[in-house]
């Protein structure tokens, strides 16, 4: 029993130290860096210690200490209880969604089985999409406690386009529900070792659907109406300074991380390499006997599914610095007109084609 | 000539499908991303390359400006180390910052002197807006517009320059002299 509370808390140390000790503070980076090369510029490389600037990844740091330094502000009317647990509440859940995450398979180290999931509920996926709709909780009470306008409509359009987009979401994952038949995210991702059950391939429609509904879920561009910068200021978070506007800015990548690991175990193929089973990988390394051959599967398998992670990060990022911002009409259009009788003719589709191959 | 927008576009069928506009414009925006990711590669093979990122790593680094360009104005010097300038007050009049002080002095009947020249000649590049309407103005060709910008300081005070700062030796603004030339004789004045 304490081996196993032990093996949890490395996971759950694991997944914390990647998300909010790894990709939290580089993606600041990769986001400066990324636009800039885009748009053939050179990027952030001012911050240097003793001369060495190492590609302007010492930004990190004097982010990380400005928003230390900063005067942690209060405006005048705002209630403060509220305006100072905002932050918090958007960030737990974006931290949240990854108990359920599998990041990789199931290893056999020595002579124990190891599933590389914090928590492996039946009702993963659900979960995911519940812990997720919290976080609009968080934006909501930050543009209300904040007693201004901006925040206020940056809230209200953030409600209004989760709700529209959750819809679509939802009704996405009923297509892949009904194509693997499971809702535990592992056995979603077990099952996608072959590659042409890869959930790309079965569920191509809803892969671009759930890409555009988890960018809209996220506020990033092209849905980034609630924080939209020429219009509303910085929406929700205009009055947030110092740490508490850090933990709007981290929960944004978070979930930029959470969006790309739902991602590649709904469609992508998990943590499988294509035509490559497990068992052949654990074949290739037989001479190193049970656990070591394990390991070595392991740290393979956990490395193509954050290699995996990273390709849609990039997608993310390539998509919010290519494409230009909806106007709010616009949104509720494509969220109720276009998307939602699309997810349910997927749903249709999947059904009749499922019923017509059994 | 007005232009007229026409912005009652039919999108065709396939525009409005929207899904293949979005991968072709994120094609372009990711062809720029590699090209300059792997840019230097052939760079570093020895291939002669031109750089597509046209950023310029701005103090190290420093551009040609083109001579049309108005820095600070500066006084000419000719070649007995005497500003060109005859104090006539025509560029102080021009200003339309006031930004320049002229205190003419003149011959006091000595051989072999300046018929008249500026005894105080100074120029606040805190007020100046760097129009170029005293270079317009001035009928000695005596004040350019010289292509140095970086005139920031930390005290106000130090922004006004006096005669001896401004003075600029005439061979370093032959370039500026020929272009004026040029364009106020074109200008038929």
């Amino acid at each position: 029993m304490w081996v196993d509370l032990a093996i949890t808390f490395v996971k759950i140390l694991f997944v914390l130290a990647i998300t909010v000790g790894f990709f939290a503070p580089v993606l600041t980076w990769v986001e400066r860096k990324q636009s800039a090369i885009m748009q053939d510029r050179i990027g952030a490389n001012r911050a240097d210690i003793l001369g060495f600037t190492v590609l302007g990844l010492f930004h990190i740091i004097a982010d990380a200490l400005k928003m230390f330094t900063k005067e942690d502000f209060i405006p005048q009317g705002a209630n403060k209880i509220l305006h100072t647990i905002a932050p918090i509440i958007a960030v737990v859940p974006a931290l949240l969604t990854f108990a359920v995450v599998p990041f990789g398979g199931q290893y056999t180290l020595f002579g124990k089985e190891v599933n590389l999931v914090i928590s492996d509920l039946d009702v993963g996926l659900l979960f995911v999409f519940a812990i997720a709709s919290l976080a609009t909780y968080g934006y909501v009470i930050a543009g209300w406690s904040s007693n201004n306008n901006w925040s206020l409509l940056g809230s209200m359009r953030t409600a209004s386009q989760m709700i529209s987009y959750e819809v679509t979401m939802g009704l996405t994952i009923v297509g892949v529900l009904m194509v693997y038949g499971s809702m535990k995210l592992t056995t979603i991702g077990a099952i996608q070792e072959d590659f042409f059950r890869w959930g790309l391939f079965l569920q191509p429609l809803g892969f671009v659907m759930f890409l555009a509904a988890s960018i809209a879920e996220n506020k990033r561009i092209p849905f980034d109406n609630p924080e939209a910068e020429s219009e509303i200021v910085a929406g929700y978070f205009t009055e947030y300074s110092g740490l508490k506007f850090g933990m709007f800015f981290m929960a944004e990548f978070i979930e930029m991380v959470t969006i790309g690991a739902i991602m590649t175990i709904l469609f992508f193929g998990a943590w499988h390499i294509p035509f490559l089973p497990t068992a052949t990988l654990l074949g290739w390394f037989d001479f190193f006997g049970t656990t070591g051959s394990n390991l070595i599967v392991m740290f393979i398998q956990v490395g193509v599914f954050f290699t995996k992670i990273i390709f849609f990060i990039w997608l993310q990022m390539t998509i919010r610095w290519t494409l230009p911002r909806f106007r709010y009409d616009q949104i509720m259009k494509l969220g109720w007109k276009i998307l939602l009788p699309l997810s349910l003719a997927n749903i249709l589709i999947t059904g009749i084609v499922i019923l017509v191959l059994n | 000539m007005a232009y007229y927008v026409n912005r009652n576009i039919k999108m065709t069928w396939w525009e409005r499908l929207y899904l293949p506009e979005i991968i072709k414009g994120m094609g372009i925006t990711s062809r720029h991303f590699f090209v300059n990711l792997f840019g230097f590669v052939p760079y570093l093979l020895g291939a002669k390359k031109e750089r597509p990122i046209m950023t310029v790593y701005y103090p190290e680094e420093q551009v040609q400006y083109p001579i049309a360009y108005r820095g600070r104005p500066v006084l000419a010097q000719n070649e007995d180390g005497q500003p060109a300038c005859v104090a006539c007050g025509l560029c102080e009049i021009a200003c339309p910052a006031y930004c320049i002080h002229i205190e003419p002095s003149e011959n006091s009947g000595k051989q072999n002197q300046y018929e008249r020249w500026p005894d105080v000649f100074n120029i606040d590049y805190a007020i100046c807006i760097f129009c170029g309407n005293c270079e317009e103005a001035c009928p000695e060709e005596a004040i350019f517009m010289s292509d140095d910008c970086e005139i920031s300081m930390l005290d106000r005070k130090q922004m006004l320059y006096t005669k001896e700062q401004l003075l600029t030796p005439v061979a370093d603004l032959q370039k500026r002299i020929d272009f004026t030339r040029n364009m106020y004789a074109k200008w038929n004045y």
